[in-house]
């Protein structure tokens, strides 16, 4: 069975805060965790900065309950988008692990669904969709592999919220069978967050069946995190990696000039 | 051999499936409080869960679902979380399960309720592989 996985957990500039938030997903049992850093490119001078290296944070990773592996983080990022133009920047992309957007117009969910390099579309939970889904461009995100994020923190905090992100999801459901779903939470403070199976079960709430409901949180969001690296290695066809050689057998190569180089080797 | 005068009957069954091994549920839950120095007794815990049932599905609900705190246990190795039984009908756990995860605050201050165990079986909440400690 898939693992655990966590996808939402607020960038705050308090370290000690994320680092207790981190924790505590360690000890709930989720396996791996993403930050979010959300961008908000309609207020003047936001730009997309790099997000901020993952062992700043801890010397050793706190290890997941019920595993002997330490809980892996990952780095996310949340465009809020007013605009098409909003997307075009694809360099500072490539430094995140995984991209998100929140489309604010229909237009723009229907731009999201069916072009946009991003793997995740956040439906909003702190407010009513201002727009109906069309199953026309859900369909077409479920074919490219985009999910659909729902989160569940601002439910617990507010119970107008709570009723918005209902009614959003039941919306999301009806367009979307279920499928492609992933449940994560906003949480910025570790009483926010909640067990795996406690979201499991409110994806029932959600709409969505058990099955479902558990996949939203493990099957999903392990297969978000790969569509995430496919999207940095051109579709997995080319993998970058740092090849350190020992010191000694380059100073070696250096000793000997090219054409003995290749006598040698034929010699081999 | 056969005898002639008996007559074979078709032979007969009855096939039972059980969906549900069980009509009621127990679960086992901590109440995790941002001051950790607060403390609840039995009755204040009840009203706070009939109080979350009462936010996400209103007040008609509130009765359906027969749940009260089955016992009190006082963890001695974790003083600062407290084990709860409860114990619900299974149509009614769903309910109290998504009430209970939605919970946010009690008095103005943030809490969240951890389900440690959900099980059938009363038997199964006794022991609890996570906080098993290995030699």
């Amino acid at each position: 069975m898939a693992v655990f996985m966590d996808l939402n957990i607020t960038y705050t500039t308090d370290k000690k805060r994320l680092r207790s938030v981190i924790e505590t997903a360690a000890h709930l049992g989720y396996s791996t965790v993403a930050i979010n850093y959300v961008v908000d490119l309609q207020q003047k001078k936001q730009e997309i900065g790099k997000p901020k290296c993952v062992s700043e944070l801890f010397d050793t990773f706190p290890i997941v309950q019920g595993k002997s592996r330490p809980i892996k983080v990952l780095n996310r990022l949340t465009v809020v988008a007013s605009r098409a133009a909003h997307f075009k920047p694809l360099r500072e992309y490539k430094a995140y692990d995984l991209v998100a957007a929140y489309p604010k117009t229909e237009t723009l969910f229907h731009a999201a669904c069916m072009e946009f390099t991003i793997d995740i579309i956040c439906v909003a939970a702190t407010e009513k969709q201002p727009f109906f889904f069309k199953r026309s461009s859900v369909e077409g995100a479920i074919e490219r592999g985009v999910f659909f994020e729902v989160s569940y923190t601002p439910a617990i905090r507010d119970s107008t919220m709570r009723r918005h992100t209902i009614a959003n999801a039941l919306n999301l459901m009806e367009a979307c069978k279920g499928k492609n779903v992933i449940v994560t939470s906003g949480a910025g403070k570790p009483l926010e967050l909640r067990g795996p199976y406690d979201i499991a079960n409110l994806g029932l709430l959600f709409g969505l069946s058990e099955e479902e409901g558990k996949a939203a949180i493990s099957t999903n969001c392990r297969a978000v995190h790969l569509h995430g690296e496919m999207r940095k290695t051109a579709l997995g066809i080319v993998h970058s990696m740092k090849n350190e050689q020992p010191l000694t057998e380059r100073q070696e190569e250096e000793d000997v000039p090219a054409s003995k180089r290749a006598k040698i080797e034929m010699a081999q | 051999m056969r005898r002639a005068h008996i007559q074979d009957q078709p032979a007969t069954y009855e096939r039972l499936v059980y969906k549900n091994t069980s009509l009621y549920h127990y679960m086992r839950i901590s109440l995790q409080l941002e001051n950790e120095s607060t403390r609840l007794s039995a009755a204040q815990l009840k009203q706070l869960i009939c109080s979350g049932l009462r936010d996400l599905y209103g007040e008609s609900n509130v009765l359906q679902t027969s749940d009260f705190p089955f016992y009190l246990l006082s963890n001695q190795t974790f003083p600062l979380f407290r084990s709860l039984f409860l114990f619900v009908s299974f149509s009614g756990l769903v309910k109290l399960w998504s009430a209970l995860t939605l919970l946010g605050s009690y008095q103005n201050e943030l809490c969240s309720f951890r389900v440690t165990q959900v099980s059938p079986f009363l038997l199964t909440l006794s022991g609890n592989s996570r906080e098993l400690e290995l030699d």
